[in-house]
């Protein structure tokens, strides 16, 4: 079998000590045990309830032997496979996939360049793109259509990136109505229920609201996913300053406790069905109001989950390849290099938003195309060295001699495609022949590659009863949904 | 084309597989000249489109060309000195004080693969040195290259050098390195400058045309 495997072999990070996760687990079981959280789904309540949870009203609080029970059950490592059924992901341990964002209500246009609403056919552009993309490893819709039915857009989303795209999919969805539409299509992709079960398409990208709030949409679609085995992310976004604390430990501990409470309802729906566990940890930006996904108290909190995530044993979700700038520019750079190089060397497990500019708020094609080359890159880097008698090779060094030169032994030879990571877009002209190839910037060169890459690449058409089934149920949604 | 097999040897860099193919078609009455000219000289060609489309990676470019001489040898009775010399005759070394020598080597390995006959004059190589080479092996080209602005100077002498020689006329001079440019070229009268040496390599065809 294909390892799809992508952990670092080198430098680890860790933000928390030993007795620091456990301070903050501590804490996570204060505030789930002894403050509570509100849930609005009552089933889920009586479910709680009957586990031995305390429930007064809506206020649910979670004794701490309910967490501990979640932990025991919940798998440790969770596999995706791409469309046409071959393994693409072994979520856990150090390995660290990345993917695009969703829901980006504007997309940059590819050939004006203007920045304008978004629309359908920029999920089904991200797809493909995506698809030709040698890093990138998993779909999100990317843009939010503007141009349909808001309660059809999550779905209409879906029926774009199954068809633009062979690899596994990372979903929206407005509640349990759109989601099941989702996981029956899937059921006739995979040949049956359990053969979905056994080989998941998608992942649900589901949120609990901080702070404490856990809406029935969210748990309905959580439910789902427990029942029909498709692996559920279940990650606040607390918004430090905001709506979590401000300090680093206290944005941790909040969102730790808010994606445990999820993982209980979950476990305790369906002992032993995989889930991500995540914090989408923003920070409010105190003079500006706006939420940071690069301020260096997010990337610190970020990097605490990735600790928690790890210490809990659980998968996570996680960020990767997004700047809050308004354009490809050298803040987008640096910070699309310092988030993604941070999730690597953690090895942050699921890691989305690929293609983010402008807080969330605006998509870039080209800027996917940077990540995708920053993380091939990286994926070299983090491979480690080998060290051998053929690798570190004294007999060549001594057929050279000093004085000699390497460029036509037989060790070079035999190692030149493969020592050498080469870049696509990156300039390693000099001057004069950088000005022959037009004097282009990083992101003239990233906008010339989607461009070719969208001209030319088709993934292969789904199998015509997938499609047919798919189209069918989606338009019988967008006849019974108004 | 009867050549076929020989151009995929050539880009394929096997010297072994080459000669014995060169040996093969002068066995079944290929002339020499056709064999050089539509075999091993249009299979450099490729290789040369290849290199600067980036297909080709430097060391395999050079593999080729050694893979090229050894054809090259198999038919050294068979041809006439005029066939060989045609593309014309580099001197080249680094300047006097320059001991920097991967860029030329790798210059000079490249004008090789591209025809050129090469008369490697070393690193360290002084004005007058540089001269007589020229002058005892009849070359029509003198390349020289510096690494360090302390010895770029020494590129000036060598061609005031030649001027006293009364050779000036005779040669293309052209000069590479990381601290020159080509208004360096222009100052020194230079006929050329190259900032890499894939471009070291077309400014010689174009001199040489």
């Amino acid at each position: 079998m294909k390892d799809v495997r992508n952990a670092s072999r080198i430098g680890r990070l860790q933000f928390l000590s030993d007795e620091q996760k456990r301070d903050i687990y501590l804490a996570a079981l204060e505030i789930a045990g002894s403050i509570g959280m509100k849930v609005y789904h009552e089933e889920a309540r009586g479910l709680l309830a009957d586990a031995g949870a305390q429930v007064e009203g809506e206020l649910v609080k979670m004794p701490r032997h309910l967490i501990e029970q979640a932990r025991q059950s919940v798998p440790a490592v969770t596999l995706v496979y791409g469309r046409e059924g071959e393994l693409a992901m072994e979520l856990g341990g150090y390995n660290s996939y990345f993917g695009t964002g969703s829901d980006l209500m504007h997309t940059y246009d590819l050939e004006t360049r203007e920045r304008r609403a978004s629309v359908l056919e920029d999920v089904a552009r991200a797809a493909r793109l995506c698809d030709a993309l040698p890093h990138m490893d998993f779909i999100m819709s990317s843009a939010h259509p503007t141009d349909v039915n808001p309660h059809h857009s999550y779905l209409l989303s879906f029926r774009e990136m199954m068809r633009n795209s062979t690899k596994p999919l990372v979903m929206t969805a407005e509640n349990a109505d759109d989601l099941r539409v989702m996981v029956e299509v899937a059921q006739e992709l995979r040949g049956g229920e359990e053969q979905l079960r056994q080989k998941p398409y998608f992942v649900v990208y589901n949120e609990p609201i901080s702070p404490l709030e856990h809406p029935v949409e969210s748990v309905e679609k959580l439910f789902l996913c427990a029942d029909t085995g498709v692996p559920s992310i279940y990650s606040p976004a607390p918004l430090a300053g905001a709506t979590a604390p401000i300090t680093v430990a206290g944005h941790t501990a909040q969102g730790v406790a808010e994606s445990l409470f999820g993982l209980v309802m979950h476990q305790l729906r369906k002992p032993g069905a995989p889930f991500l566990f995540g914090i989408g940890a923003a920070v409010l930006d105190m003079v500006t109001a706006q939420s940071s996904y690069n301020a260096p108290e997010y990337y610190q909190t970020y990097m605490c989950m990735v600790d928690m995530a790890r210490w809990l044993d659980i998968p996570n979700w996680g960020y990767g390849g997004t700047s809050d700038s308004q354009l490809l520019d050298a803040q987008a750079g640096m910070e699309i290099a310092q988030l993604t190089f941070m999730a690597m060397m953690q090895g942050s497990n699921l890691n989305h938003d690929v293609g983010y500019l402008d807080f969330g708020l605006t998509g870039s094609l080209e800027e996917i195309v940077v990540v995708d080359e920053f993380v091939g890159m990286n994926r070299r880097l983090f491979r480690g060295v080998e060290v051998d008698r053929e690798t570190v090779t004294v007999d060549t060094v001594r057929e050279v001699g000093p004085g000699g030169h390497y460029m036509t032994t037989e060790h070079t030879y035999r190692h030149l495609r493969s020592a050498q990571w080469r870049p696509t877009i990156l300039n390693r002209y000099g001057y004069e022949k950088w000005q022959t190839e037009g004097s282009k910037d990083l992101r003239e060169k990233a906008g010339d590659k989607a461009r070719k890459l969208l001209a030319d690449h088709q993934p292969p058409a789904l199998p015509e009863h997938v499609g047919r089934v798919l189209d069918e149920k989606v338009n019988g949604f967008t006849e019974r949904v108004a | 084309m009867a050549f076929d097999k020989l151009i995929e040897l050539v880009q394929a860099g096997d010297g072994e597989l080459v000669a014995a193919e060169v040996q093969k078609q002068l066995d079944a009455g290929s002339p020499a000249p056709a064999i050089l000219n539509d075999g091993l000289i249009a299979a450099m060609d490729i290789v040369g489109e290849k290199m600067e489309s980036e297909e080709m990676f430097i060391p395999e470019v050079l593999r080729s060309a050694k893979a090229m001489e050894r054809g090259l040898a198999v038919m050294k009775d068979e041809l006439a000195l005029d066939d060989v010399q045609a593309s014309g005759k580099v001197v080249i070394g680094t300047v006097k004080g320059d001991l920097h020598d991967i860029g030329k080597n790798l210059v000079s390995m490249l004008l090789s693969s591209a025809g050129f006959e090469v008369i490697d004059a070393g690193i360290n190589v002084a004005p007058d040195a540089f001269v007589a080479k020229v002058e005892e092996t009849g070359a029509n080209f003198l390349a020289m290259s510096a690494l360090l602005t302390t010895t770029m100077p020494m590129m000036k002498q060598t061609i005031a050098e030649l001027e006293k020689r009364g050779l000036r006329d005779r040669v293309k001079v052209i000069i590479g390195g990381a601290p020159v440019n080509q208004g360096y070229a222009d100052e020194l009268g230079a006929d050329g400058y190259a900032s890499d040496a894939g471009a070291a390599i077309k400014l010689a065809k174009s001199l040489r045309a």
